[in-house]
């Protein structure tokens, strides 16, 4: 197998493992943790495929990536200030319907 | 192979092995002040090591210096970091009431 | 042989930690691994022939994510409190298959992309034939700031409105960020003063090299940005910067400043150059360090400022 079939298997082993953490797990900063998974499983698949061309390395997913880490990072800030606001009006952890 | 490879793979070996017992310290160290003396001390001349192999291979003076400046950087924030978590045990046990700065 | 034994040895560590992060059962567990999981991502984008990804997910995934999510565990497991009191899981079965059909779906994707003969025209061999329309020498930093520039506008954009996002709904300044702050006039560890002597000045060198060296090899405004960040949270976090709750005309200059810098030369290209976010011949290399200065401190100062939990920041020596 290819080194860039290699890490596309290891990209869709964590999407799975990331999914099912969203899934699974109720606390609201696993949710952040697992989603954060699935974001780095995604990065994974483009820099793997990035590697596919015989020759050269693809400049394109790169730079999406870079783009996408910066922008995971905002979106994870502002998750889990979102998370502590709401834990500060209602003592919740979970969302309400995830209860029963 | 010459002289300087040998003595590279030899500081990588060496290295290596200071890695290995300051983790099998960790994980099989009793309480946080073991531990921290088992990974802070072990890493430090683990890395030393690796750095000083790696600088044995390396093309010019300038990568040597680099590597001796993470080296340095490293040192550094270990010795910070082990130093702030000692701290921070050390009063949360009550140990010496306020745990001398 | 060896390669392909580091490989599996990286892959395993990768999905070993990921697993634990799911699945471990104390939070503190799952938090600290999640950030030893983004320090070994750091290995594998240098593995893959990714070293910009490489520097700014050693800065930004484990280092900045990692203070925001100890951060925040701070914040919703108050010392004392047992557990964390999670409602009973979803049957596990069904999550289970979720999990591997999503599984399944990635590897599809992956395996249809491969099994492919690799395009003869694709954009990234477009981007480094053309590499030297752009003006700079990197293909990344060609990509980000010439063939795709409107994509890294975007992303400041997002940035600044996560930043705007979070003040919306900010705890009050005492409780928010990383909690207490310290006062460096007192009762200070004797290490911490030595510490910020030695990486402020440092920080601030590596951050302005990365800025330089992006435009002939990997680096640039997002890691030295993230480098920025870094330190800011370090000065956060020793008190030296004290969180205040209004930001100065400065950190609006410097908040909004990237922003309209590229648009306002994106907008110019269309009169000067042949499009929107097109250089004039010549002026390339110097209008992209240009942005590039500018983008630095729309990415350091919004996450320093989402660390922070506050709308702006003040000096305090000692």
């Amino acid at each position: 197998m290819t080194q860039a079939g290699l890490y596309t298997l290891a990209a869709s082993a964590l999407a799975g493992i990331g999914v099912y953490g969203l899934i699974v797990r109720r606390h609201l900063l696993r949710r952040i943790l697992a989603l954060n998974l699935l974001g780095n499983a995604v990065f994974l698949l483009l820099v793997a495929l990035a590697r596919r061309h015989p020759g050269y390395v693809d400049p394109v997913p790169h730079a999406m990536v870079l783009t996408g880490i910066v922008v995971a990072v905002s979106a994870t800030a502002l998750a889990l200030v979102l998370a502590r606001r709401y834990y500060a009006e209602t003592g919740l952890r979970h969302l309400p319907e995830d209860e029963g | 192979m010459t002289v300087a490879e040998w003595l590279s793979v030899g500081a990588l070996a060496l290295g290596a092995a200071f890695f290995f017992t300051g983790t099998v310290g960790l994980l099989r160290f009793p309480g946080t002040f073991a531990r921290l003396h088992a990974l802070t001390k072990a890493d430090n001349l683990g890395l030393g090591c690796v750095a000083l192999g790696l600088a044995l291979q390396a093309d010019s003076a300038w990568v040597a210096a680099k590597l001796a400046l993470v080296w340095g950087v490293a040192l550094v924030a270990a010795t910070v970091s082990a130093h702030l978590i000692a701290r921070y045990t050390l009063r949360e046990r009550g140990g010496t009431g306020r745990a001398p700065p | 042989m060896i390669d392909r034994a580091f490989d599996l040895l990286l892959i395993g560590g990768m999905l070993g930690l990921a697993v634990q992060v799911v699945a471990s059962r104390a939070l503190f567990r799952s938090v600290v691994l999640f950030i030893a999981l983004g320090l070994l991502m750091a290995v594998v984008w240098a593995r893959l022939a990714a070293p910009d990804l490489a520097l700014a997910e050693a800065a930004i995934g484990a280092g900045l994510t990692g203070a925001l999510l100890l951060a925040a565990y701070r914040a919703l497991q108050p010392a004392g409190e047992a557990g964390d009191a999670e409602p009973a899981a979803l049957p596990r079965r069904w999550a289970l298959v979720a999990a591997v059909l999503s599984g399944a779906l990635v590897a599809a994707i992956g395996w249809a992309v491969l099994g492919l003969e690799p395009p003869a025209a694709s954009a990234g061999r477009e981007a480094l034939a053309r590499l030297g329309e752009s003006g700079v020498k990197s293909p990344i930093t060609a990509v980000l700031l010439s063939f795709r520039a409107v994509d890294t506008l975007a992303e400041v954009v997002v940035l600044f409105a996560a930043f705007l996002g979070a003040r919306v709904v900010a705890e009050p300044l005492g409780r928010a960020g990383p909690g207490p702050r310290p006062d460096p006039a007192g009762g200070e560890p004797v290490l911490m003063p030595l510490l910020l002597r030695v990486t402020v000045p440092m920080g601030v060198l590596v951050a302005g090299y990365l800025l330089w060296s992006g435009g002939h090899q990997p680096g640039g405004a997002f890691q030295a940005g993230a480098v920025l960040a870094a330190l800011g949270v370090l000065l956060r976090l020793t008190g030296r910067l004290q969180p205040v709750a209004e930001t100065s005309p400065a950190e609006r200059l410097a908040l909004v400043g990237g922003i309209v810098l590229f648009s306002a030369i994106g907008l110019a290209g269309a009169g000067m150059a042949s499009a929107v976010l097109a250089y004039p011949e010549g002026w390339a290399y110097t209008l992209i360090l240009l942005i590039e200065t500018g983008l630095t401190l729309a990415i350091a100062l919004p996450l320093t400022l989402l660390f922070s939990g506050s709308a702006g920041l003040r000096w305090r020596g000692r």
